[in-house]
């Protein structure tokens, strides 16, 4: 499907004509306040939840049976305060910029699979088109940064900038690595490739992509820790270096619009989360079961209930993954200290990026040698298994 | 009218609005801002006339990289908002010349140039063909254009490179 095709087909809504502008409204909405909101507010709770975990303190337990709606008092705190803008702050800007971030957030997430038949637009290009949003975040920050009027804002943005365009290419280079294996862009295609092998090449895949051949398996490793970069997340969160910057490029933003930076960068975590398993940990697929051929034999009537059961399975499987990867960034953030300037862009540039292409290579190499086949299709041939 | 009509209308507005603003904005921080929506808007019209590939590439390269660096220049540099397009008053003979002589070449381009309406193409993903073409017929022009990257990258090295014999980096590497 391309964009042109997608929009023409927005003319109706499950059969009923809307008007366009009502419906561009209408999704923004339901994304912003169905999704983003509930789940960025939850990941809040449980980084401070996780956190206190790892300090030996209890954490959040008053709002709530444990402290389950502390961020609905959050929230509410953010709307409530006083809105500020410094004086000799840029105001156009300073206002318009946090928007551009979580755009940037939440527009990719209509690329996110997280059922056969739950995704928003499945694009021809998919996965290019998550990543060419995610550019909006960065610059983003940078304006947000330099019209807020102050020194630690500006040096914060021009870090998270430059550390957000280098990580960018190791980032890609994984994802191009995986793109090598699948022979398409599209998410629900990759996702599609990655089925547990059965006999029958037709409804079988080469099961997840991390294990598909050695190579793959460290560019995992490589997206990994290059969407930690990206969405600014410790070891690499020097973009708000707490003790050096105060609060980094958002130190001069309060109320909601600190909210939509606070809330954009969780989406982005998130985002990457649901990429990383879309991509690398074959979306809902799981090991000696195929979602897609799975007939419970469920009826109500005449009505096949299979499809409905089908998606809540795979939306669960899928959320699980992604909630285990969330879970993995913040053990992260608690466990490592923050890298110097110097050291981030070594890492990037002398290690990630030379061992990303050598791995894309080998990726290439694989496939061409064993005719696209994963390690586990290869061992079962040899099995006879296949 | 389809929504994808609209949405044309809605990026072509877009992009004659924010390009004059490129052009006529005295500041020059708001000009690059401008340029971001022109670029977006030219990206858009691409996603409407069925070339998804190049829109995102639009996106990823222009919005992401060059207007990152150009804001980056901006920024570094003092006084941004007394530095004004204004100060280049009187300068504006040959640049409009020029322009105008560029338009008039562009007008006669598309006179001639027989141009398929948007009905007369058929939005179907792109991205495979080009692909195919792209490590097809197409392979030795596009390591060609490789070279040229990497040239940059090579020049971009020896520039920053510290250089031998000179007292001030001899000490910065100590």
């Amino acid at each position: 499907m391309s964009l042109a095709e997608f929009l023409s087909g927005l003319n109706s809504v499950f059969g009923i004509a809307l008007p366009m502008v009502l419906f561009s409204v209408l999704s923004a909405v339901i994304v912003i306040l169905l999704f983003a909101m509930p789940l960025g507010g939850m990941c809040t709770y449980f980084e401070r939840k996780v956190a206190a975990d790892f300090q030996e303190r209890i954490g959040p337990n008053r709002v709530g049976p444990i402290g389950l709606f502390q961020f609905f008092a959050d929230g509410i705190k953010m709307i409530l305060k006083e809105d500020t803008i410094t004086k000799n702050a840029d105001r156009f800007i300073f206002n318009f910029a946090p928007s551009l971030v979580l755009a940037g957030s939440l527009g990719a997430f209509a690329l996110v699979p997280f059922g056969k038949y739950v995704i928003g637009a499945d694009l021809d290009i998919g996965i290019f088109y998550a990543m060419a949003l995610g550019s909006l975040v960065s610059l983003g920050i940078l304006l947000g940064a330099w019209s807020s009027d102050n020194k630690w804002s500006l040096l914060g943005g021009m870090r998270a900038a430059a550390q957000i365009v280098s990580y960018e290419i190791p980032l890609g280079i994984a994802v191009l690595s995986v793109i090598t294996v699948s022979g398409t862009l599209s998410m629900q295609g990759i996702v599609s490739t990655q089925a547990w092998p059965v006999a029958n090449a037709v409804d079988g895949g080469h099961f997840w992509n991390v294990f598909h051949n050695p190579f793959l398996m460290i560019n995992f490793l490589i997206y990994f820790i290059a969407a930690l970069a990206e969405c600014n997340r410790t070891p690499f969160d020097l973009p708000e270096a707490e003790s050096e910057l105060v609060s980094g490029f958002n130190t001069e933003f309060s109320g909601m619009r600190f909210g939509l930076y606070a809330l954009g960068e969780f989406a982005d975590v998130i985002l990457f989360a649901c990429i990383a398993t879309a991509i690398f940990l074959g979306g809902w697929h799981l090991p000696f079961i195929n979602f897609d051929t799975l007939d419970l034999g469920l009826r109500v009537g005449d009505t096949d209930l299979t499809p409905l059961f089908q998606t809540i399975l795979m939306a669960s499987v899928f959320l699980a993954k992604v909630a285990v990867l969330v879970f993995v960034v913040m053990w992260i953030r608690w466990t490592l200290p923050r890298l110097r300037v110097d050291q981030l862009m070594d890492l990037c540039w002398k290690y990630m990026i030379p061992i990303g292409f050598v791995n894309l290579l080998g990726c290439a190499v694989w496939v061409w040698v064993f005719k696209g086949k994963s390690m586990i299709q290869v061992a079962g041939q040899l099995l006879g298994v296949y | 009218m389809q929504l994808v009509d609209f949405f044309t209308l809605l990026f072509m507005l877009m992009g004659v609005v924010s390009a004059v603003l490129v052009a006529f904005h005295p500041n020059v921080l708001y000009a690059a801002v401008a340029l971001v929506f022109s670029l977006l808007s030219v990206a858009g019209l691409y996603g409407v006339l069925g070339a998804d590939f190049l829109a995102a590439v639009q996106l990823i390269i222009y919005v992401g990289g060059i207007i990152v660096v150009i804001l980056f220049a901006i920024m570094m540099s003092e006084n941004i908002y007394r530095a004004r397009f204004r100060d280049a008053a009187g300068k504006f003979v040959i640049p409009t010349a020029v322009a105008a002589l560029l338009i008039a070449g562009f007008l006669k381009l598309f006179h001639d140039a027989k141009l398929e309406t948007r009905a007369g193409l058929n939005a179907i993903p792109t991205t495979e063909q080009m692909g195919r073409a792209l490590v097809g017929p197409y392979a030795l022009v596009f390591q060609y254009v490789a070279i040229v990257l990497l040239a940059g990258l090579i020049g971009a090295v020896v520039v920053a490179r510290p250089h031998h014999g000179n007292p001030e980096s001899e000490a910065e590497k100590k």
